[in-house]
């Protein structure tokens, strides 16, 4: 029977030969001995899910050449190279030089490079010299850089920004 | 649809050497809804619901797909629901699949869930695509 297990913890790396030889053998190896007293709490370490979880989670990139027209919603970081279309979620958002964001952009930290036209709701908000704003920046901390450009208006957000769990507008 | 051009959906075929520079990585926390138009590569770890085209597209084990895919190389190993028009695609072990699938050469892991129908097109087919076919069946 054990020829159909699925093997849903393989990471899919090369698996397009379904038979492994070594299949047979580990799961007789991963058998358990009957002779195991349940007495004595096993205490499996066992924190195989969690560096997969890490290892799929982590920042997210748009490349320089990838257009995205829609919404973007992340509780980790984002960095823009390329260009969206569209509003943007995230922790902490950066807008990398020569990427191009129409709409809006919310997030704990915004570093912005490139072009935003729209909004930039943030605690904190870096204008790098290269940053060129078009819209208003609502913000809690916001440093600009010189050589930025920004055209629009630099409010000081009420706290509510704080309560904004990731950057969600729910 | 406004992708959708009297333009090749198909990329030109890159020249090899240096994919690093285009990679897009949607990680497994982020959303998106809407469409995604990429000169190089795309992994999706994370949920796209809209049109895809890209030179290639990567599902990576978790990420989830709903919509169309136009694309050189298609590789799949999470879920995907909707059409994809690839000259290549592969489907893992952990793929889930459902839509259609026109492709000019296949690879289908064991253990893949594939509710799809698969038509076989000759490559020309893809390069001269211009407008998806209406029919979303």
């Amino acid at each position: 029977m054990s020829m159909f297990n699925r093997n849903e913890k393989d990471t899919g790396a090369g698996t397009a030969v379904g038979e492994k030889p070594g299949d047979a053998s580990a799961s007789v190896a991963a058998a358990p001995k009957p002779v195991q007293p349940p007495l004595q709490p096993v205490v499996q370490p066992a924190p195989e899910p969690a560096p997969v979880r890490s290892g799929n989670a982590g920042p997210s990139v748009i490349s320089k050449a990838l257009k995205i027209t829609g919404q973007l919603e992340s509780t980790e970081d984002i960095r823009i190279d390329g260009e969206v279309e569209g509003d943007i979620h995230g922790v902490s958002v950066t807008v990398g030089n020569g990427a191009k964001v129409k709409g809006s952009v919310y997030g704990q930290s915004v570093e912005l490079s490139g072009t935003i036209e729209g909004k930039i709701e943030a605690k904190k908000v870096v204008l790098t010299s290269t940053a060129h704003m078009a819209g208003d920046v609502i913000h809690q901390d916001i440093k600009i850089e010189s050589g930025a450009y920004i055209d629009g208006h630099c409010r000081p957000g009420t706290n509510k920004l704080d309560s904004k769990p990731a950057g969600k507008p729910n | 649809m406004s992708v959708a051009q009297a333009r090749l959906l198909l990329k030109p075929p890159r020249v090899e050497g240096s994919p690093s520079l285009s990679a897009s990585r949607l990680s497994s926390t982020l959303t998106v809804k809407g469409d995604l138009d990429c000169e190089g590569a795309i992994h999706i770890y994370g949920t796209v619901s809209g049109m895809v085209t890209a030179d290639r597209l990567v599902v990576e084990a978790g990420g989830s797909l709903d919509g169309d895919v136009v694309a050189r190389d298609v590789h799949i190993e999470g879920r995907m629901t909707g059409r994809i028009f690839a000259l290549n695609v592969t489907l893992e072990s952990a793929a889930e699949v459902s839509g259609r699938i026109f492709h000019n050469t296949i690879s289908v892991a064991k253990g893949a869930r594939i509710d799809a129908r698969m038509p076989w097109r000759p490559p020309s087919y893809f390069e001269t695509l211009e407008q998806l076919p209406e029919v979303r069946q």
